[in-house]
């Protein structure tokens, strides 16, 4: 019962109250339909209430308008969930500024005696409802979450069941009770708009704000003065109005246009489980290298001897890199004798990794800047921004049982006690320094 | 692993040949003398480092290894992804590669990676081994339809320009722009709307401002 | 001179730079205006700058999210940012797209102040503070270039340092060893590894960005206590408030500027450009790829270094800094003529070097 009364007689009464009032009220006081300005009265709470206000309540009805008027469209939109989301999120920003602008002004009415002459208890009484509806609208937004999006399959429907004469509450019957409070506020703002300054919605909006320039003189040079002034700050009244809608949209529209991209930054990717182990395993092989690292570190700092290669898998042509006393890259060839010959890798330029492949002169390329250092001498070519050649380094060759077979110190002496049969399975070692051991 | 040694060695000889610049990159050469020692055994090993030749003249970017195969330095060693390192499975794996000589069979090879895979699989050995007298071929050959990293450039394509066609985030930089302009292009106009709305609000405001200013 | 006199003076130099009776709002911000001339657009580089700038902190903190500072981690956050997080690449390519911008603008900001004869008294402060700024912009580019720890990352990072530690071979006795102790603080260890990559980090994300706020809040507050320079000889016949007027053009150029930055960081990868063999993760026992470059800022010394001896170098740049700082000493009497001359002939220098740097450096060498 009360729901017939609330949904299905009170709309058409509103809407029949509405069309005649308003009708008759333009054919009587034609004057009268757009809101009774107080800016003369008072100005400085106007521009910070009407403002955010009229900016806030101009999109929001937009808005709704849409969604009411093209389901189908409003529908793919909410369907994209960060769209959905943004539309959420401004909705609910934008109700926050309503109601803001609505306070401001309340208190201005309420507060300033000038204006309070010109106030009706029928002001009062819109305001409050104002503040009822909007409020109602962001608490919508903040417990019935998504509204945006389930409207179309609930209130759009009753809309239009009503518009075609054959009211249908079904839709709209187990809505909570704060989306029902909104939709009878809704219905009762439609009743009283011919009784009162609301009536001025139908003369506002698009005219207002970007009519030309009009003015109109008086032969009363004080009363001119005054009119060319109210001209004026009406003008820029206008240009501000502008200014917010232009700078209030573009906003909307940039946090869409980006948040869409970067705002689930934030909450970390879901993987997949064949995603997820692949990270695992480049992750772990990045640790093992670090271990690695790490681990060689630790060897040079506790053992004496650090194997380089077995003696066979050196050759002339391409070397072997390994780490030396000092954590610094090295390389290690075959000789022309067959013995190991053992190189620094950091370029004495600038410090970057020599390659390791010989040329055929006898040469390896460190590629930062084109240093060539012969490998036998060390020594850069001329050209070479290098001008140190590398240093070489002393090994010493092992049997398995760890007896020094063949040895070559920081000078280039080379000891040798066995023959090169016997050499070929040993091991090529770098011994620590004494310099390293203290 | 005795096999990959001679490799090595094989490798060595042949490097003496070739210009200085490649031989920091030596996947190509390796992987075609491994090749040639397994199946060209009438033919002595060569190497051809034509591919990686080619692409760097073509494209003025220094590429390696890494274009095609799992490891940056080539299948030659014993690390991830060269053949020192294979388990028996894969090496089996390796060997079924080798003889895919017709288009159309199905590669995994361990020491390639997904694109060197394709290549083998969509060209066959056969063909991969022909033209490696005409680099250029192995593009068309490629055909434009598997772009295997999504960035929109096919893999054909990123060959020819020596970017790397596993990664969406690494191709030419002008074709990108075009490829994800098109992508993005909802929210690049939502951002031109923002933009027109908020210069012309600002507008607006600087106009309001000055008509104060007059007064 | 007597101690006396000195304190007085140097207290009559700052009550010049910081007039008390200006410190306040109305002079500061409702009273500055804006001239408006032909150069008039050189007054949006600064702004321009800041503004790639808040883009950096911002993006930045966004980068904090999900990048790890070690030596195992630090390139597969890089990647995981890219390829997985929502918006990653977009933030990162932000990120490094506005960071050659900031410079750009800086540099670019720095001229024109030098053209207009914007550094004369009683702005010398303002120029000391840009210039100091302006270095404190390389480092963070220095800085940052290491985090994502790949081939590139990490080798152009040892070049860098080492060539500090040169320095040191042209300094006589004592000073010697000073380049050398920089360059292990910086480095913290053997060679470039995880304690380098702590060091830097920290500074790129703390120190540095507190020191350039610093330094820019100096900056600021002296460039609105003196106004705009005139920055023409004729003085401007018209001009503009800069509350709200300039603020609000300001602006509309930044919305500008987003749109372009946001679009091409949504289509152009930046690592792009480089070979991958240098996008692949630092690799401490491999041979340094070929091609390590610093980033396109750096080419302007890079090139020259790779050419020319290494003590020429080091000469013209001391001389440089040492003129940047003393700008407003050195060239006080100068005309606006001159200045215009010199500046182009340095932006002409800037801009083939950065260009056509490569192909300067090939012919040189064969
Ligand atoms: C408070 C400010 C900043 C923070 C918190 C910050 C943070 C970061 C982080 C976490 C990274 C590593 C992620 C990555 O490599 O993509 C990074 C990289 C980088 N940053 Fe910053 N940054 C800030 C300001 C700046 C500024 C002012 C500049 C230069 C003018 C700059 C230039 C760079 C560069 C060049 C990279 C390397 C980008 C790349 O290779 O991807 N940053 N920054
Ligand atoms: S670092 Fe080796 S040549 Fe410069």
């Amino acid at each position: 019962m009360t729901n017939t009364l609330l949904f299905i007689v009170l709309p058409y009464l509103a809407v029949f109250a509405c069309v005649i009032g308003s009708i008759y009220r333009t054919r009587k006081e034609p004057m009268s339909y757009s809101s009774l300005s107080s800016q003369f009265l008072e100005n400085h709470g106007l521009m910070w209430g009407s403002l955010p206000w009229h900016l806030g309540i101009l999109l929001i009805l937009l808005a709704h308008i849409l969604a009411f008027v093209c389901p189908g469209f409003w529908q793919t939109l909410t369907s994209n969930q960060v769209l959905l989301l943004s539309i959420e999120a401004a909705g609910f920003g934008l109700s926050i500024l309503c109601l803001v602008g609505l306070v401001i002004l309340a208190i201005r009415r309420l507060t300033s005696p000038r204006i309070q002459a010109v106030t009706t208890p029928m002001d009062l009484f819109v305001i409050a409802l104002l503040l009822a509806q909007v409020a109602l609208g962001a608490a919508m937004a903040v417990h019935c979450k998504w509204g945006s999006a389930w409207c179309s399959g609930t209130t759009t429907p009753y809309l239009w069941s009503l518009l075609l004469f054959q009211p249908d509450l079904s839709t709209i019957e187990d809505l909570p009770l704060i989306a029902k409070s909104h939709i009878v506020c809704a219905w009762l703002f439609i009743l009283i708009i011919p009784f009162s300054r609301l009536i001025h919605l139908f003369a506002v909006p698009l005219e207002y704000l970007f009519r030309p320039p009009q003015n109109v003189v008086w032969n009363n040079s004080r009363k001119l003065k005054e009119e060319c002034s109210a001209f004026v700050a009406e003008d820029t009244r206008r240009h501000f109005l502008k200014a917010a809608l232009g700078i209030g949209f573009g906003a909307f529209l940039l946090s869409v246009g980006t948040l869409n991209k970067v705002f689930n930054f934030f909450f970390g990717p879901r993987l997949s489980k064949k995603e997820e182990t692949e990270l695992m395993e480049v992750k772990l092989a990045h640790l093992e290298s670090t271990v690695d690292q790490r681990k060689l570190e630790l060897e040079r700092q506790a053992s004496n001897y650090i194997m380089v290669a077995a003696l066979s898998e050196l050759n002339q042509s391409s070397g072997k890199y390994f780490i030396d006393y000092q954590m610094q890259p090295a390389i290690a060839f075959k000789g022309k004798d067959g013995l190991p010959l053992l190189i620094s890798a950091k370029c004495t330029h600038l410090g970057c990794t020599v390659g390791n492949k010989v040329d055929e002169q006898g040469r390896i390329l460190c590629p930062c800047h084109v240093s060539y250092f012969n490998i036998e001498t060390g020594q850069p070519n001329a050209e070479a921004p290098a001008k140190a050649p590398l240093g070489h380094l002393s090994w010493v060759i092992m049997d398995e049982r760890g007896s020094i077979l063949a040895s070559r110190n920081l000078e280039g002496k080379t000891a040798c006690s066995v023959n090169q049969q016997a050499l070929a399975n040993g091991k090529v070692y770098i011994a620590k320094s004494q310099e390293d051991k203290t | 692993m005795s096999f990959s040694n001679t490799e090595t060695v094989e490798n060595s000889k042949d490097l003496k040949q070739i210009d200085l610049k490649l031989k920091t990159n030596l996947s190509l050469i390796a992987f075609a003398s491994s090749l040639a020692l397994s199946f060209m055994t009438a033919n002595p090993a060569q190497a051809y480092p034509e591919y990686q030749a080619f692409v760097e003249k073509n494209s003025k970017r220094s590429i390696n290894c890494a274009m095609c195969h799992i490891n940056e330095g080539g299948p030659v060693g014993n690390s991830k992804g060269q053949i020192g390192s294979l388990s028996e499975e894969e090496l089996k794996l390796l060997s079924k590669a080798r003889i895919a000589f017709e288009p159309g069979s199905d590669v995994h090879s361990p020491i390639l990676n997904e694109f060197g895979n394709k290549i083998i699989s969509a060209v066959g050995k056969k063909k991969f081994l022909e033209y490696k007298t005409s680099p250029e071929k192995l593009a068309a050959a490629l055909g434009n339809e598997s772009d295997l990293d999504t960035d929109g450039i096919p893999d054909a394509q990123e060959y020819l320009d020596g970017t790397d066609p596993l990664n969406k985030f690494h191709g030419e930089p002008v074709k990108l722009f075009w490829i994800n302009l098109n992508r993005c292009k909802t929210h690049v106009i939502l951002t031109v709307l923002a933009v027109i709305s908020i210069n012309f609000g600002l507008l607006s405001l600087v106009k309001g401002i000055s008509s104060i200013k007059k007064k | 001179m007597s101690l006396n006199s000195v304190i007085n003076s140097t207290f009559q130099f700052v009550k010049d730079r910081f007039p008390v009776e200006k410190l306040n709002y109305h002079s500061m911000v409702e009273k500055k205006e804006v001239p408006v001339h032909k150069m008039s657009w050189g007054y949006y580089t600064g702004g321009l700058t800041m503004f790639f700038f808040m883009i950096q902190v911002v993006t930045g903190l966004f980068l904090l999210f999900y990048y790890q500072p070690t030596v195992s981690e630090a390139n597969v956050s890089v990647e995981y940012i890219n390829k997985y997080v929502a918006g990653g690449s977009l933030i990162r390519n932000m990120h490094a797209w506005s960071s050659s911008c900031m410079i750009f603008c800086a540099v670019l900001h720095l001229l024109t102040a030098f053209a207009m004869k914007s550094f004369v008294k009683p702005r010398e402060i303002t120029w000391i503070a840009g210039v100091l700024l302006l270095f404190i912009t390389f480092t963070f580019g220095f800085t940052g270039y290491l985090l994502p720890w790949n081939q590139i990352a990490v080798n152009a990072t040892k070049v860098g340092l080492q060539s500090i530690e040169y320095i040191g071979e042209y300094l006589p006795g004592q000073l010697a060893d000073v380049p050398r102790i920089i360059r292990e603080t910086f480095q913290g260890e053997a060679s470039v590894g995880q304690s380098t990559l702590g060091r830097f980090y920290a500074l790129h994300v703390v120190i540095l960005p507190l020191t350039l706020v610093s330094l820019l809040g100096l900056h600021l507050l002296s460039v609105q206590i003196h106004g705009m320079s005139q920055g023409v000889d004729k003085p401007a016949k018209k001009s503009e408030k800069f509350m709200s007027i300039f603020i609000f053009k300001d602006l509309s150029l930044w919305a500008f500027i987003f749109l372009c930055l946001f679009t091409v960081s949504m289509c152009i990868p930046f690592e792009s450009f480089l070979p991958y063999p240098l996008l692949a993760p630092y690799n401490p026992l491999g041979s340094t790829p070929a091609g390590i470059k610093p980033e396109w800022y750096f080419f302007f010394v890079y090139y020259p270094l790779e050419m020319l001896p290494f003590w020429v170098i080091l000469l013209a740049s001391m001389i440089l800094v040492g003129v940047l700082i003393l700008t407003p000493w050195i060239f006080k009497g100068a005309s606006r003529k001159t200045l215009g001359f010199l500046t182009i002939l340095a932006s002409l220098y800037l801009v083939v070097m950065t260009i056509f740097g490569e192909q300067i450096y090939e012919l040189f060498k064969h």
